[in-house]
């Protein structure tokens, strides 16, 4: 099976490889795996204050396509927002890439990353945004706090969620 | 096509690998084509078509995720790339971490510190095939985490040896 052009291309110069601090609060991080090949791929995304996705970076150890799938997918991610970046769809990296329908599953596995970095980095948010109600003496703000969450797709959630990485 | 009916194997993971290639070459013995000389040709395809069988057989059963696979097959269960089955997120980040240690031994060229990893997988090679034998014995569905497992694993000692080759 031939590689396209794209993916051949982003597997020799891939785009953004390395790592982000997991663990500030700032950077969202997903960790998805395909079971059936073997491969493991972590996307992290850095969101500023603004609301945009300020850095995107990879680092997947699988086939040619899971590695070019993640590499489009931070490129895709630089600059927009958090509702923009969940627009990213599998199909929209397949066809970019050209992937044939053997390697769909891999970018399937690169919006999976996407999802599960955007509902990380959202996760620590409502956290730090839980404890600082806490810790407030002032009743007021807090209320408002959690009368209003920033996140209304997450209000099922009443308790913040501690992460599910589990630490080293 | 069941590997272990054309092997005439009892069909569980912990097979006798020194008997089932016994069995394999025998079988081969017995369809090679200098047996069908001046045979009619129907026979002599038939015999071919079943060499092949029993080469494809073979090459299956000594493969322990292949086998696995087959075993989960027979029990009508996907464990293929089109299957489902999510990765467990403890998994993968050990399997991030354990890749990235590989990485850095490349990129270090520290041969001991490679052979150090490679052991210490191996060790959990052996253990992950008990605890796959176990699962089949007790209940197929089960057995699907740790084919995931080994999968992980076998990945990594792939990387490891290409590397090991590289570095020498």
């Amino acid at each position: 099976m031939a590689y396209s052009n794209k993916v051949i291309d982003h597997y020799e110069n891939p785009r953004n490889v390395g790592s982000m601090d997991k663990n500030d609060d700032n950077v969202g991080t997903g960790l998805v795996g395909a079971p059936a090949c073997g491969d493991v791929m972590r996307l992290q995304i850095r969101v500023d204050d603004d609301g945009k996705i300020s850095d995107a970076k990879f680092k997947t150890f699988g086939c040619g396509s899971a590695i070019a799938s993640s590499s489009l997918a931070t490129e895709w991610l630089k600059g927009r927002t958090l509702e923009e970046a969940t627009k990213i769809k599998n199909r929209d990296i397949a066809e970019e890439l050209n992937l044939p329908p053997v390697k769909i599953h891999c970018s399937v596995l690169a919006e999976d990353a996407i999802k599960s970095a955007i509902e990380d980095f959202r996760r620590k948010q409502k956290a730090k945004r839980a404890l600082q109600t806490q810790t407030q003496d002032d009743p007021e703000p807090a209320q408002e706090a959690q009368e209003t969450p920033n996140a209304p797709s997450e209000g099922k959630r009443s308790l913040p969620i501690v992460s599910s990485q589990p630490e080293r | 096509m069941n590997p272990f009916k054309i092997l005439e194997l009892e069909p569980r993971f912990d097979l006798d690998l020194d008997a089932a290639e016994h069995r394999h070459r025998e079988l081969s013995r017995a369809l090679h084509p200098d047996r069908f000389v001046g045979r009619p040709a129907s026979e002599r395809r038939l015999a071919l078509s079943r060499a092949i069988e029993v080469n494809e057989a073979w090459r299956t059963l000594r493969d322990p995720v292949r086998r696995a696979e087959a075993l989960l097959n027979l029990h009508g269960i996907d464990s293929g790339e089109t299957s489902s089955a999510k990765a467990d997120p403890e998994l993968l980040m050990e399997m991030m971490e354990q890749r990235e240690a590989l990485a850095e031994t490349r990129a270090s060229k520290d041969l001991p510190r490679l052979r150090d990893l490679s052991a210490t997988m191996r060790d959990r090679q052996a253990r992950v095939l008990d605890a796959l034998t176990k699962a089949f014995s007790h209940d197929p569905q089960t057995a699907l985490p740790v084919l995931a497992e080994l999968r992980y694993v076998r990945r990594f000692l792939e990387e490891a040896s290409a590397l090991e080759d590289e570095l020498l």
